[in-house]
């Protein structure tokens, strides 16, 4: 695992609605240490979504730097695994294909790859489901196999963009409660991304609160895991 | 490489603020080109006219009234055809798609009939009606009721039948329903039938004017043809684009989205 | 979108039993119709030269299947659709997909392409013959154009739809830029595609028809357009079921599926 630093991250962009640059990120520095589980909350229109848009390398930043490690991010990049908010499955490619992608990517033959999804898909319980096609799967199936395909690339830094925002109450707990089983087996460095308070202390060793592009403050969670 | 990229970004911003320039701005350098090609000399000017030959032949054109009579025309016969053609579609359109016994005996009939296709029509049509209007209405008609029938079934099995009986335990009678729950909730679908109607219908159209026609843009490009002048030709078809350009994106796709959008409703076809 | 899948209620059966009576429901009408034309013609007393009687009919496909004119006209004609098609979706599709794949190039080129997708087709026979002369190189061009235009500018639209959320998570499971068009750009514009060249092979199949009539001395619309001359209702009537048949065969068995396969599979929703 490896750290994930911002270091005066700016953004802003022309808004042809105004007229003018808005300011979406101002100043916001962060450090997240190997293996930590960080958490950004903030109201809608927070700009947390843009941070995780610049660090996934969706976004290029006005100004200030993205260190993975102790390599800058330029452009999006496979150390860097992305969990999206309405899941992201290719629907033409099934659940299994979906989640060795990343492998296929990386020029690994299709027997190994199934292989190693298939690993992932039962870390999920979803091996029953690998020739199936997306849409034929509730949102909280889609969102384990979301999951999964991130994980299954190997990425030194998990990027969760409000990835539970999408399923039912009642899914949403039983997947934040996966998420902490497997975080607490691989010990991935999390950058997480909610408006949900109480998800947010459930889940990170830190919340950083967010608002109007600009860090409020950070709050360390002390609370012994597993947290209920 | 990145100056045309950021040069390619600022112009997707500028078509995003500014749309009815953004689509007309693509021409500029389309006709400069044409223009540059033609006074280059590459090919004869017979065959290949220059932006200003098109325009002083659209000017001369119309200044003999040739033009607006012609295209008065098109316009008259395709008016007449889509009238007629909609006036029978959507009736026999709503009994498709709301009896199973009418669907299972005309559905693949009227599939049949549409695959057969206007223009195989023409010959038959002349030995009938000759070259005349009679001719002219009975292919555009022929044309545009087919997607119009087939669209307006589709909508009305598209509705949902607890609409139906909701408007009936609120005691509308069954002229009402029709009028009130299911022509509305077909119209998406019929404005769709009608947008792809009209668009084989203005084609069958040329066809007709090409193949028959003693008038019309069709006429005008296919007798220039026969004189070898390539000039109003190339006119006759800037002049069809433009119009359908006109009905189809201003008129049709609008109401199409009006009715589509406005209600929520996703049209499948 | 133009033709719509056929809502016909499908018969509970297992396989091929369910295929063969769904077959039969479809054939049924046009069997009926069949029956009713002889009956039509002869109650009327309608004249051989207005519309021909069912024999007739009959005796011309026997007479131009045992010469070969007929096999001769549909090979022209299938021959000239498939060679025109076939070059206008090679090259329209990989074009449709670089110009979707810009946010600048899709806007300066999607008016353009709209504006000769709504010309194409038999517009362009004045110019095609006046430029390749009478044959196959003008029927060609005039296919061309109509599958073309409209392919290219569907693909465009397609690419364009593909959520961008997709494109961002190929590109972070590391995607080459080759990758993110085989393994994204294209099967997510695939429905789009198939869609245009349904539309696109509409618009063909009437522009051949038409060129056909004007433009040459074989082919299906050329034996219609000369059966006319001798008033020859039989071969014209022939050659309208031949077309009707073949162009039912092509979208039925071919397109529609294709289309059905990409949409509905995938579940992607596709807009009129």
């Amino acid at each position: 695992m490896k750290s994930l630093t911002l270091r005066n991250l700016h953004k802003t962009y022309f808004d042809p609605a105004v007229g003018t640059r808005v300011t979406a990120i101002q100043d916001v520095s962060l450090e997240i240490g190997p293996g930590e589980f960080v958490a950004v909350v903030g109201p809608a229109g927070c700009g947390k979504s843009t941070i995780l848009n610049m660090v996934a390398g969706f976004l290029p930043a006005t100004r200030g730097d993205i260190i993975v490690g102790d390599r800058p991010v330029k452009g999006p990049g496979r150390d860097r695994g992305v969990v999206f908010q309405n899941f992201a499955l290719l629907p033409w490619k099934t659940v299994i294909d979906n989640v060795g992608f990343g492998l296929k990517m990386r020029g690994i033959a299709k027997p190994e790859r199934d292989r190693i999804a298939m690993e992932f898909l039962e870390l999920a319980g979803l091996s029953h489901a690998a020739e199936r096609y997306p849409n034929e799967l509730s949102g909280g199936m889609q969102q384990r196999a979301g999951v999964v395909r991130a994980l299954a690339n190997e990425p030194d830094v998990l990027l969760m963009d409000e990835p539970f925002a999408s399923v039912d109450a009642q899914t949403r707990m039983t997947l934040q409660e996966e998420l902490m089983r497997i975080w607490g087996e691989r010990r991935h460095t999390v950058l997480f991304i909610t408006h949900d308070v109480g998800e947010a202390v459930f889940l990170a060793d830190r919340v950083v609160v967010l608002s109007k592009g600009h860090v409020l403050r950070e709050i360390p969670i002390t609370i012994p895991r597993p947290r209920g | 490489m990145n100056a045309i990229l950021e040069a390619l970004d600022r112009y997707a911003h500028w078509a995003a603020r500014w749309p009815v320039l953004a689509a007309l701005a693509p021409f500029v350098p389309v006709v400069a080109l044409w223009w540059g090609v033609a006074a280059a000399g590459v090919f004869p000017r017979a065959f290949f006219p220059a932006p200003p030959d098109v325009l002083q032949s659209f000017l001369t054109l119309t200044y003999k009234g040739i033009l607006p009579a012609y295209l008065e025309d098109s316009i008259g016969r395709l008016a007449a055809g889509v009238s007629v053609g909609i006036l029978l579609g959507i009736p026999l359109g709503i009994l498709v798609g709301l009896s199973g016994v009418a669907r299972k005996a005309l559905w693949p009939v009227l599939l049949f009939f549409q695959a057969i296709g206007d223009i195989a029509w023409l010959p038959l049509l002349l030995i009938w009606f000759g070259f005349g209007l009679g001719t002219m209405t009975f292919v555009i008609v022929y044309t545009v009721i087919f997607p119009v029938v087939i669209n307006t079934a589709l909508g009305v099995r598209s509705i949902p039948p607890e609409l139906v009986r909701a408007a009936q335990s609120l005691g509308a009678p069954r002229w009402r329903i029709l009028t009130d729950v299911i022509l509305p909730g077909a119209l998406p679908n019929i404005m769709t039938g009608l947008r792809n109607g009209l668009g084989y219908g203005w084609r069958a159209l040329i066809a007709a004017e090409i193949i028959v026609g003693t008038s019309g843009i069709g006429f005008l490009m296919f007798d220039a043809r026969r004189a070898g002048s390539a000039v109003e030709i190339v006119l006759g078809m800037i002049v069809l684009g433009l119009l359908w350009y006109i009905v189809d994106a201003w008129i049709l796709a609008p109401i199409e989205r009006a009715t589509g959008q406005r209600w929520g409703l996703v049209t499948r076809a | 979108m133009s033709h719509s899948a056929a809502p016909i209620e499908m018969g509970q059966g297992p396989g091929a039993a369910r295929h063969l009576r769904q077959a039969a429901t479809f054939v049924a009408p046009l069997v009926v119709l069949f029956l009713c034309w002889p009956l039509l013609v002869s109650a009327f007393g309608v004249d051989a030269r207005v519309f021909p009687g069912v024999k007739a009919v009959f005796a011309a496909a026997v007479e131009s299947v045992s010469d070969g004119s007929l096999l001769a006209h549909v090979a022209a004609s299938l021959g000239r659709v498939a060679a025109g098609t076939l070059l206008a979706v090679v090259v329209a599709v990989p074009l449709g997909v670089a110009m979707g794949v810009n946010a600048g190039v899709s806007a300066f080129l999607t008016p353009l392409f709209r504006f000769f997708s709504v010309l194409a087709g038999i517009a362009w026979i004045p110019i095609a013959t006046l430029w390749f002369g009478y044959g196959f190189g003008a029927i060609t061009f005039v296919i061309f154009n109509a599958v073309f235009f409209i392919v290219a500018y569907n693909t465009l639209l397609g690419v364009t739809a593909i959520p961008m959320r997709l494109r961002h998570a190929a590109a972070s499971l590391g995607a080459s830029r080759l990758a993110m068009v085989t393994e994204v750009l294209l099967p997510g514009a695939l429905p789009n595609i198939v869609t245009g060249i349904r539309t696109g092979l509409g618009f063909a199949w009437r522009g051949l028809i038409a060129a056909e009539m004007i433009a040459t001395n074989v082919g299906l619309g050329y034996m219609l357009f000369v059966a006319r001359d001798f008033y020859r209702t039989e071969v014209i009537v022939l050659g309208m079921i031949v077309i009707g048949i073949l162009w039912l065969l092509i979208d039925r068995l071919i397109l529609a599926p294709l289309e059905r396969a990409t949409i509905e599979r995938w579940g992607v929703v596709q807009r009129a």
